[in-house]
């Protein structure tokens, strides 16, 4: 088993029919991701891709079984989407790719997947791919091969680099989560790491972070308290940025002295984390940390 | 889209929060003559830049001369770089103590919280008095309110008036989609009543577009950034100005030119700025990118790193070849990877522009040239 997805993972997409949903259909049904539906309301009956188009959610869970919903709708009717989906019933995972929900929305999106159980990732985030098997976003998916490294990152292209990086040196990987770069996402560091842990199929976790916020100082106590055994080699970004500047991402800014690349390196090496300078360096690290399980 | 103090305090009024009596906002300082104020008066420079009252953007007058004196000097004292458009000018109030309120987003609760304090002036980082209450899930009821006063120590009639002010702040929160609504010092003045005294309203960017009233002001609001970085925003694009720098830097995806920077920095050089032209960039977007890049005076060379997942390569590399005929003699870095990426080097092919696979190289490459 894999985390989160697997080639038998049904998938529906929400808002197919628009340009971005259009195009991300057609590259994740020629990746093998079993996209069974797209949902956009007022053009069930239409096609897309061949894959059939419903008006709801429930509709689209009924006809096709799928338990997997990934949004590319405009950020400003995301939170109606989702909480459709999580309203549904009928749905495991919620995969948010859509950047600029304003922050009030995802609160209110977190806060009623949490009473619902449902998972969610993102949003602003590229979404999850296993290699080889099932990817469900916009991860481009040459860049990835099956093997045994777990990648849990804030950022699409950053994770993008790593992967390719690995995948060049030979080092294929189980999972890859983007979680996103907004400052109110679903699944966090924390709760991947632990999905990670438990999977038998991952070794080693590749973690990349940013500045803003204390999600991977959070990260690295939960790594220091011993929950996770597996070794984790981690990156962060920002190091050159200003103080108080948002950098691109909504959550990428450092407030005062919180949120600085120092602090999330500093709480890492404490916790006994691997930290790269570069992001080429992670390869480096990953090889030296995989011949010491061997060993 | 941060307000300016006078459009904050309007808001603070429509909301049932009051202000000073008899303020004034004025374009030039002969308007005062024709003004009928109450002196003493403070005049308050109207910038978006923090830390005005440390720079001396505050200060007061007694009489009508004075005032015009003090206008004279405060338009043409610019604040970190930022020269006031007008001037707030309000009775000085006789205040009996300072207050503190504020909400904003708590990224670790997930959720606004309601931030208070007995002390004003506090600077909301570094609050070590005030008190938080969480507003769970964003769902606001007035009792949240309560707990904030009453955990302020009001009591009596200050515990209502306090209370009741929280409510109607929260309600311009919502009502706004609000990064921040603060009021920095809540005053009250020796007849016991409270007065917004300062206060600090930021709308969230990218709610502007469900708030029709907002809509396109965002433009009148970057006095505090470069002009380049207002062209950016304007096209689109997420442009950050580091002041030092010499190389410039274009590249997609947030994280991947933070690392990019960062990594010049490593290798020995010194980064320009952060430009993210997003996903899918066209190439009308990477036209607007480069010539923002380039019309930087500092820069000598730009380096163009795209990863491209959803970006098509020769959509970035027929602007490059369109760009370097342009600007001969700035030196072009180009990594290009991923869709078309072939068609792209082909495109290139001839141009004069390095076009390097391996990151470290490329950006070794770029701090070369600048030596």
């Amino acid at each position: 088993m894999s985390v989160l997805l697997n080639k038998d993972s049904k998938i529906i997409v929400q808002g197919a029919t628009g340009g971005m949903g259009s195009t991300h259909t057609q590259l994740m049904l020629n990746y093998g991701t079993k996209v069974v539906a797209g949902v956009t309301p007022g053009k069930g009956g239409a096609e897309v891709h061949g894959v059939p188009v419903y008006n709801t959610v429930v509709e689209a869970i009924d006809k096709t079984g799928a338990d997997v919903s990934v949004l590319f709708v405009p950020p400003l009717l995301c939170k109606d989407a989702a909480l459709e989906a999580i309203c549904s019933g009928g749905i495991r995972l919620l995969i948010i790719i859509t950047e600029g929900i304003p922050p009030l929305d995802e609160v209110k999106i977190q806060e009623a997947a949490k009473q619902a159980g449902v998972l969610v990732v993102g949003p602003n985030c590229p979404g999850v791919i296993t290699p080889g098997e099932c990817l469900v976003g916009i991860h481009p998916g040459s860049v990835y091969k099956p093997g045994r490294i777990g990648m849990v990152s804030r950022s699409g292209t950053l994770t993008y680099e790593v992967a390719l990086s690995l995948t060049n040196a030979d080092l294929g990987q189980s999972t890859c989560v983007g979680i996103g770069g907004d400052p109110v996402p679903g699944l966090g560091f924390v709760e991947t790491l632990k999905l990670f842990e438990n999977d038998p199929e991952t070794d080693l976790i590749c973690l990349m972070g940013e500045i803003g916020g204390t999600a991977e100082e959070s990260a690295a106590e939960l790594i220091e308290s011993g929950e996770i055994t597996k070794p984790v080699i981690a990156y962060i970004a920002g190091r050159t940025a200003p103080e108080g500047k948002r950098m691109g991402h909504a959550g990428a800014i450092i407030s005062g002295d919180k949120g600085t690349v120092e602090s999330k390196e500093k709480a890492f090496t404490k916790a006994g984390v691997k930290v790269a300078k570069l992001p080429s360096e992670m390869v480096e690290l990953v090889k030296q940390e995989l011949s010491k399980v061997a060993a | 889209m941060k307000f300016f103090e006078y459009e904050a305090k309007q808001l603070f009024r429509e909301a049932g929060i009051a202000t000073a009596v008899g303020s004034e906002v004025i374009h030039y300082p002969e308007e005062i003559a024709f003004l009928k104020l109450k002196y003493p008066v403070v005049l308050k420079t109207q910038v978006l830049t923090g830390g005005r009252g440390k720079a001396g953007g505050i200060k007061f007058a007694e009489n009508t001369s004075e005032a015009i004196e003090v206008a004279k000097y405060l338009f043409d004292l610019p604040i970190k770089g930022e020269k006031p458009q007008c001037l707030l000018i309000d009775p000085k109030a006789p205040i009996k103590k300072e207050f503190y309120l504020a909400i904003t987003l708590d990224r670790e609760q997930k959720c606004p919280i309601l931030i208070g304090s007995s002390e004003g002036g506090i600077e909301i980082e570094s609050s070590g008095s005030a008190k938080i209450v969480p507003v769970k899930g964003a769902v606001y009821s007035s009792h949240y309110g309560r707990r904030l006063a009453y955990e302020m120590g009001t009591s009596g009639k200050d515990f209502q008036v306090i209370s009741s002010i929280v409510d109607k702040l929260y309600s311009l929160y919502e009502k706004y989609d609000l990064d921040l609504a603060e009021i920095n010092p809540l005053a009250q003045l020796e007849d016991g009543s409270f007065i917004a005294l300062d206060g600090k309203i930021t709308i969230n960017d990218d709610a502007i577009d469900r708030q029709p009233r907002f809509k396109g002001q965002l433009i009148h609001h970057l006095n505090d950034v470069s002009e380049r970085e207002k062209r950016a925003t304007v096209s689109g694009l997420n442009l950050v100005e580091l002041g030092e720098g010499n190389i410039g830097i274009l590249c997609n995806g947030a994280g991947l030119t933070m690392a990019t920077m960062d990594l010049v920095q490593f290798k020995g050089g010194k980064p320009a700025n952060f430009l993210d032209v997003g996903g899918g960039a066209n190439s009308n977007k990477v036209n607007a990118a480069l010539s923002l890049v380039a019309t930087n005076p500092q820069v000598k060379v730009i380096f163009i790193n795209i990863l491209g997942g959803i970006t098509a390569c020769d959509q970035v590399a027929l602007p490059l070849i369109d760009f370097k005929k342009k600007f001969p003699e700035l030196k072009l870095v180009v990594r290009l990877l991923g869709n078309n990426q072939d068609k792209a080097r082909e495109l290139l092919n001839g141009t004069g522009i390095e076009f390097i696979d391996d990151l470290d190289k490329a950006v070794e490459t770029a701090v070369s040239v600048t030596g």
